[in-house]
């Protein structure tokens, strides 16, 4: 899922400082999964701004509103009667979903509340961890299904730095596993450590945000 | 044999003799009598001075520059590259530069991740955006095909080649182990020509990785020289045992330096006792010394392991 | 000074688990009133019923404080419902905290086997807490 997380409260204040009503939306979809955007976290955060604001001086009316999807144009359109009436809209959305939002209303002052920050798993209960970096070229197939660019600190593509802590975890935290560590593991009980050894040539970013913004298309599914 | 770049250290390896480099860090400001206040303390010592490039990610002089600056004062620098802080076309025009200033020896390492480093003393960027658009061991054969083949990564050719005597960094005991010596192999296909070790101070875990090198014909193909950081109290072992990755310290030796009256004097002795350890095992080829923020200990050990006068090759 | 009638009277919400009242006490649910402070009470099947949103709506609401009594952590007939609720309070207390607002106004208290009148104290507990605090600042201010 696409994770996000939220902004520091008090940046969150700032906005909305000096502002009437505003309309603070969720989504129920990957931010509710990762517990920053759901209607819960709405619910949570609405009061708190509130009462932040309030007792500054500077009180602001907040209501609030979850879409199913913040990122497809059909979820919105119920929001506009409710967003004609206010100065304001923040969303805890991801990236996408705020930037269709502040496209639907681009008269209407827009803030972010939280930080897009990842294509992560729940891996346990409160514990999300990266998975994917969305770099346009997958290598997967070469390192036994463990991702090398966006689980080794140093997206290295032919095999682990001299980091690598005596308990396999990753020189930048003992909780980040050494993702090399783990593939040479994977490929030591396929009886494949062979496989490693070719040296990989550098890869092709061209394909990832390095190579500038993406343009899909796909003719077939065009109107 | 053909030499490659022929660099003092490249021929001091050509003629067998047993090589010496040394490692002096650029200064955090610009001041260039600092570096050649290290080069004058340390000539005449080692064959060549690694010049390390931002190491913990700490803001310094560059590497290119401080190496150039060594050269002048008539000692021969080894330039490190990291990944870290270079896409690959900042690389290879640092590489042609490099050479273009007499920079021959060059080590390609991955880096310290800039969050990891600073080593909480200093504050360092670990809000940088980390570069690593290659790899170390791509870095190596960007090097090898710039010197060998006139070619860019890309395939477009230079207009003359870069000599260039490549260098890599080996870390033989750090996890996953079982991987290390393949990952040597890969730095050396790749056109590593001589490897410069973590420091070693378990000469026994050390010898069997380098055995398995040795059996496969690495040894022959690179010139490895492990790497000694000289020791100064049974606390900085500690430290390093516990926090720097691929640096396995025997209890016996910390206990030793706990237990010298004069730990600083103990801290030589057992270099000079490691250098001539290693030196013992099949398939090195010399040391790489480190005495970090300490230089000035390298004029009195050097000597004691008989390792001066160096070579005249 | 103030004469004693205009003294803060500090009104605490009570959320309490089914579970921490004895088996003879009959459950009770609104205002009880206690010395120098005011308690409403509300009861919860578990305390792990209550969510941080929850917590934030009744300070939004105007409670001058928030007493939780839960079981002890290792006797919650959800196993972990009393212990979830424990970290539940505590990052609501955090979000307080990086707000600008006043942590102490939430509490927790534990305990099994309870009668109205210990758990009336245990709001009482959390009274003198936010007395240094003074009356919610909000009391009033939000709808």
């Amino acid at each position: 899922m696409i994770t996000a997380e939220w902004k520091p409260i008090p940046e969150l204040v700032g906005y909305l400082r000096g502002h009437q009503k505003v309309l603070l939306l969720g989504c129920a979809t990957c931010v509710a999964e990762c517990a920053a955007g759901g209607e819960r976290e709405v619910e949570t955060l609405a009061p708190l701004l509130r009462m932040a604001l309030a007792k500054e001086g500077s009180p602001v009316e907040i209501i609030t509103g979850t879409l199913e999807r913040q990122c497809e144009p059909e979820f919105i359109e119920p929001f506009v009667p409710a967003a004609e009436g206010v100065d304001a809209i923040m969303s805890l959305a991801c990236g996408i979903g705020m930037q269709l939002l502040a496209e639907r209303f681009p008269q209407i002052a827009f803030y972010p509340g939280v930080n897009t920050t990842s294509l992560s798993l729940r891996e346990a209960p409160g514990l999300w961890t990266t998975r994917c970096a969305a770099c346009g070229d997958c290598v997967l197939g070469e390192t036994f299904g463990l991702c090398p660019v966006s689980r080794c600190a140093k997206s290295l593509l032919n095999g682990p730095c001299g980091g690598t802590r005596t308990s396999g975890s990753c020189e930048i935290s003992e909780d980040t596993p050494c993702i090399w560590n783990l593939i040479v593991e994977r490929a030591k009980a396929r009886g494949q450590l062979d496989r490693l050894s070719a040296v990989r040539r550098p890869k092709d970013w061209s394909n990832s945000p390095a190579g500038g913004p993406k343009r899909m298309l796909r003719e077939d599914l065009r109107p | 044999m053909s030499l490659k770049a022929s660099t003092n250290l490249e021929k001091v390896l050509a003629a067998g003799q047993f090589a010496l480099t040394a490692e002096i860090g650029p200064p955090r400001g610009p001041d260039a009598e600092v570096v050649a206040k290290k080069a004058a303390l340390l000539k005449g010592l080692a064959d060549a001075y690694n010049i390390t490039d931002n190491q913990t990610a700490v803001v310094r002089m560059s590497s290119i520059a401080a190496a150039k600056l060594v050269l002048d004062a008539g000692l021969e620098p080894v330039m490190q590259m990291t990944c870290r802080d270079r896409n690959r076309i900042a690389m290879q025009s640092d590489l042609l530069g490099a050479s273009a200033l007499g920079l021959r020896n060059v080590l390609a390492i991955s880096g310290d991740h800039q969050r990891a480093g600073a080593g909480g003393k200093l504050k360092g960027h670990p809000g940088a955006k980390g570069v690593y658009d290659v790899d170390s061991m791509q870095l190596l054969a960007i090097l090898k095909g710039m010197r060998d083949e006139g070619l860019q990564a890309s395939g477009d050719e230079l207009t003359s080649r870069p000599a260039f005597f490549i260098g890599a960094a080996w870390t033989p005991l750090g996890p996953p182990k079982e991987f290390r010596v393949t990952r040597l192999a890969k730095k050396i296909a790749a056109g590593a020509d001589f490897i410069q070790t973590q420091a070693v101070y378990d000469v026994k875990a050390f010898a069997q990785q380098l055995a398995q090198a040795h059996d496969q014909g690495l040894t022959e193909k690179a010139a490895i020289l492990p790497g000694i950081i000289v020791p100064r109290s049974a606390g900085m072992l500690t430290y390093m045992h516990n926090n720097v990755p691929g640096v396995v310290v025997p209890a016996e030796l910390t206990a030793r330096l706990k237990g010298a009256s004069d730990p600083k004097a103990e801290g030589i002795k057992v270099t000079v006792e490691l250098i001539q350890a290693v030196r013992e095992l099949p398939g090195v080829k010399g040391v790489h010394l480190q005495a970090i923020e300490a230089e000035e200990l390298l004029r009195e050990i050097i000597p004691a392991a008989g390792l001066t006068p160096r070579p005249q090759v | 000074m103030a004469a004693p009638a205009n003294k803060f009277q500090p009104r605490i919400t009570v959320l309490y688990c089914r579970q921490c009242l004895a088996a003879d006490a009959q459950p009770f649910e609104g205002r009880r009133p206690g010395q120098g402070f005011a308690a409403q009470l509300v009861l919860l099947p578990c305390s792990s019923k209550m969510q941080v949103h929850n917590l934030m709506r009744i300070l939004e609401k105007g409670a001058d404080g928030l007493q939780l009594v839960a079981c002890p952590d290792n006797a919650c007939q959800h196993l972990v419902g009393s212990m979830r609720a424990g970290k539940r309070l505590a990052y609501a207390q955090g979000l307080l905290q990086q707000a600008g607002l006043e942590p102490e106004r939430l509490g927790l208290a534990r305990g099994q086997g309870l009668s109205l009148e210990s758990i009336t104290e245990m709001a009482g507990q959390r009274a003198e807490a936010v007395r240094p605090l003074g009356p919610n600042p909000l009391k009033g201010v939000s709808s």
